[in-house]
Parts: C-alpha cells; sequence; structure tokens
C-alpha cells in the first residue's frame, strides 16, 4: 500500500475506498439447494508457513506451445483507461512469454474488485520465484509486489484458450498477488452478486445472477477456511475466502488466479461461427474495479 | 484444435440432435442488457438451421427431445422450484449415479447443475445468454458437428460447450488430482456430453414451449 502511493501521487488525494464489508451469512440460493458445506467457517488465523517458491500452475511435464508470431489483433486504438496507478496496457506480456490478448473490452464493466485490498497483478510463473522466473529469485522479492501491473491473459502456457494468438493456448485468467507476501490473510471477495455454484478442492465459482450471468473461479484460495459453501448466495463484496496457494498438492505462489468466462459468439479463424462458454480478458475489467476502489467506490458504483 | 477428438464429439452430439440453431440472447457487455440482434457475420448461417428468433428457444426441436426422452426425469431430485423457473429446456446425462445428487441453482435463462463424482465435480449449464465477441478477433478453435461443439482444456478439467435447441450448453468436469486421467484429456467429458440427452422442462419451459404449466 506505501509503495503504491508512492507511485501514484494522484491517488494521494483520493481516498481509498473499499467493498462494502459484506460478511453476511451465508443464503440459500435462488431455486437452489445447499449441500453439507465443503468448508468450516473461518477459523481464528493460522500460523503462517515460510512462502515457498513455485509457480508450477504451468506443470513441468506439460511444454508450453512454440510462442506464436504477431498476434491477430483489433486494429482499432485502444480507449484510454481511466486508470490512475500504474499498469501496464491490456496485453502487454514480454517477449517470451506469450503473445497478450490486446482487446479492451472491459466485460465485466460493474464489477466488484475481487480483493479487500491492494493487490498486484503479475505473473505468478514467469515472476520472480515462478516456475519459469529468473533463476536465483523469490516470490518474495519486492518485484513481485510492485507496481506496475501486467496483464497475464494469454501468457504462455499448456492450457486452451481460443482467444490467444498461434495455437490458441494462454494463460486462463490473471494472476493478482496479495497486497503482502503472506498466505491466508487477505480476503478475496465476490466480484458480482450470484451464487456459488461449484466447490472444488482448489477452485471457487461463482456464477453471476445478473445477465450475462459471468461466471468467475477463484483459484488458489484458503480451501479448508472458506468463508462460503455451494448454494450461497453471495453479494458483490461479500468475503469468499483468503488468498493463499493451495493447489491439490501441487506447489505454486501465493496468488489469485481470476478468470472470467461466458457464454460468447464469434467466428473462427476460417469465418465459421462459434458459441461457446469461453475465458474472456480480466485485465481491463479488473483495472476499472481497483479505479473505483481507489476512487473511494463501493462496489458497482 | 482436436481435430480427430472433434470430429469424434461432433459426430456423437450430432447423433442425438435434432438441429442447432443459434437464437442465444446476445448481451450488451457493458450494459448486461440484451443487444439488438447484430449484423450477422458472413458464414453465421452455417450453423443456423432454423432462422434466428431473437433469443427464442427453438422449442419444436426441444418438444421432440423431450418426447424422446419419455417424459422421465432423470433426476428427480433436483429443486423443482429451481427447474420450474428455468425458462430454457433443462439438458441432464442419462447418469443415474452422477445425477442422483445433483444441485441445481438457475437464473431463469441460465442454469448450472453441480454433480460430484469421486475426486471430480462435474457442472451442466445452459443459457441462451451469450456476448458477441470481436469480428476481428478469430478464435483458435474448431467447432465440429452439426451443434458446432468444442472441447476446451481448463486448469483443472475439460470444458466442453455444444448448443441444441438454440441453447448454449456446456458439459465442465474438474478433477481434483492434476493426473486424473478423466481430466488429463477430453474422452471423458465427451462420453459425458454424448450422454446428456434427456430433456426437462419446468413450467416455465413448458409454459414457453406452449405446453401449459
Amino acid at each position: 500500500m506505501r509503495r503504491l502511493l508512492l507511485l501514484s501521487p494522484l491517488v494521494l488525494a483520493l481516498a481509498l475506498g473499499s467493498c462494502d464489508d459484506k460478511t453476511k451469512p451465508a443464503q440459500t440460493g435462488p431455486g437452489g439447494e445447499v449441500k453439507t458445506p465443503a468448508s468450516p467457517q473461518p477459523g481464528p488465523p493460522t500460523p503462517d508457513d515460510p512462502p515457498s517458491d513455485g509457480g508450477a500452475e504451468q506443470p513441468s511435464s506439460e511444454p508450453i506451445p512454440p510462442a506464436p508470431g504477431p498476434p491477430a489483433q483489433p486494429p482499432s486504438p485502444p480507449a484510454p483507461s481511466p486508470a490512475t496507478f500504474a499498469h501496464e496496457p491490456a496485453g502487454a506480456i514480454p517477449a517470451g512469454q506469450g503473445s497478450g490478448y490486446l482487446d479492451r473490452t472491459v466485460w465485466s464493466p460493474a464489477m466488484c474488485w475481487p480483493l479487500q485490498d491492494d493487490a498486484f497483478a503479475n505473473s505468478q510463473v514467469y515472476g520472480h520465484g515462478g516456475g519459469k522466473g529468473p533463476a536465483g529469485t523469490g516470490q518474495c522479492d519486492q518485484a513481485n509486489y510492485s507496481l506496475p501491473w501486467r496483464d497475464t491473459f494469454c501468457e504462455a502456457r499448456s492450457r486452451d484458450n481460443p482467444l490467444c494468438a498461434g495455437g490458441g493456448t494462454g494463460h486462463q485468467g490473471q494472476d493478482i498477488r496479495p497486497a503482502a507476501c503472506k498466505k491466508n490473510q487477505y480476503w478475496a471477495v465476490a466480484a458480482e452478486t450470484g451464487v456459488i455454484t461449484d466447490i472444488g478442492s482448489y477452485t471457487v465459482t461463482l456464477t453471476a445472477s445478473a445477465a450475462p450471468h459471468r461466471v468467475y473461479r477463484y483459484l488458489h484460495m484458503q480451501m479448508a477456511a472458506l468463508a462460503v459453501k455451494e448454494g450461497d448466495t453471495v453479494a458483490a463484496g461479500q468475503k469468499l475466502g483468503k488468498v493463499s496457494n493451495d493447489f491439490g498438492g501441487t506447489p505454486t505462489t501465493i496468488h489469485l488466479h481470476f478468470e472470467l468466462r461466458a457464454g460468447a459468439a464469434g467466428a473462427t479463424t476460417d469465418g465459421k461461427p462459434v458459441v461457446l462458454h469461453t475465458f474472456l480478458p480480466p485485465y481491463m475489467s479488473l483495472a476499472e474495479a481497483y479505479q473505483r476502489k481507489l476512487n473511494g467506490g463501493t462496489c458497482g458504483g | 484444435m482436436r481435430l480427430a477428438t472433434g470430429l469424434v464429439l461432433g459426430g456423437i452430439l450430432a447423433a442425438g440432435a435434432l438441429g442447432a440453431a443459434l437464437s442465444q440472447t446476445r448481451i450488451d457487455p457493458t450494459t448486461g442488457a440484451a443487444a439488438p440482434t447484430p449484423t450477422r457475420r458472413p458464414g453465421l448461417a452455417v450453423l443456423n438451421r432454423a432462422p434466428p428468433r431473437g433469443g427464442q428457444v427453438d422449442w419444436k426441436a426441444a418438444i421432440g427431445g423431450l418426447r424422446q426422452t419419455g417424459g422421465t426425469n432423470p433426476a428427480p431430485n433436483l429443486n423443482p422450484a429451481a427447474v420450474d423457473m428455468t425458462r430454457v429446456p433443462i439438458l441432464l446425462p442419462t447418469d443415474a449415479d452422477l445425477t442422483a445428487g445433483a444441485r441445481i441453482y438457475s437464473f431463469g435463462d441460465y442454469y448450472t447443475i453441480t454433480a460430484d463424482a469421486p475426486g471430480a465435480g462435474v457442472s451442466l449449464s445452459g443459457t441462451t445468454a451469450v456476448v458477441p465477441l470481436p469480428a476481428d478477433t478469430p478464435l483458435k478453435i474448431t467447432p465440429m458437428g452439426p451443434e458446432g461443439a468444442t472441447s476446451q482444456r481448463t486448469v483443472d478439467g475439460q470444458l466442453i460447450s455444444f448448443v441444441r435447441y438454440g441453447v448454449l450448453y456446456t458439459v465442465e468436469v474438474r478433477c481434483d488430482a492434476p493426473t486424473d486421467p478423466r481430466c488429463a484429456d477430453d474422452n471423458y467429458a465427451r462420453g459425458l456430453a454424448a450422454k446428456t440427452t434427456a430433456v426437462v422442462m419446468g413450467a416455465a419451459a413448458r409454459a414457453a414451449a406452449g405446453l401449459g404449466g
């Protein structure tokens, strides 16, 4: 936080607002059923383990496809971002780390900043301490907890992402490090009002109540102490769980993998129409939501 | 992507299909409201077996699917209130073990059903709401068959999408263990999609289909 204010003097004049602290009792979803709670209620703070370096969200057993050529991207100039904090443009991914998706569409224009506190959006794989990061670095290095933000959508990974240049593989969301290199301390909150429709071993899925029913997936929270369970109706800004490094036993850094999906209609490279549920770039939506937070706005306000 | 897989998937899905119609409600991503019907891109008609009807479900085809299902509900445990408020045909797999404990969450024009399998989870959803992607950014994916089936590998599983009765349906499998073969490739997910053929309609869907409440 202190670092952020130093880097963004304009922000000093702005009251730091936050999403409403809505740790409301969980409710049953609209017409939904409540299954056995997946997690206990949050308990007292657990002792902090020493954070281990990692970044294996990209498994070493799965090669990343060769870097594609220059991506085919929208030719229209991007709309200027209203953000006043330091952040790289959408799609600006360093050389050798994939080709970013340059779309500037704010796919979730009223969403809540999905963390209660400030945070740092950057690569947990290619950053310090990451599985493909610089040698001899650690995940808690200051470089990872400094501005500017960096877009990681379409960063080179092995999983499918039809929006990414090249072979249609790339990172499916945005990596966000919490305010400090400590796990199980910083809350992730609901990006929109909706229902918790699924909880996996390291994933929480929030489906928005309002059309187009965006689906937000939160990965790597402290799953043993979630504040929600499947079937809960949550309000935008309501606490979901704490950012951690849970990954089903696979090592990874302390970060939130934030994914935005929706039903989408487009065309393939050979002009065929396609309708599918797929990943949308969350970076611009996150930047705008964070700016609203810096401006003292409430979620969606 | 995965041409051979896609061909198999498309073929399987096509066998149970009554024709795909891309008639989803287009949503303005900025406002979340239904957007005016955009000018259709060249080639869009390829998947249009029926004329687009402004976000309407192809109820005639869906009723055909309902009749093929035999009027039985393969998941009677689903919350009837949620089923009744769902304004699209609900698709379920013919897999009693999977659907026995399934839960449905409905928003009217969107539903999702969550089911458990040992060491894995399955989500089945249907919606008429889609957002248009930038026309000048082509998707690196190959839709297969008359239902335009696609397969995507996620961080923790597989995601199958297809269009039936004018509705975008998805079958998603996620695995607890990264080495789980059900998620390592799309065989399990597409197999599940292939048997997702049972049609259930609650009160809202029946009314919209002209079947009465």
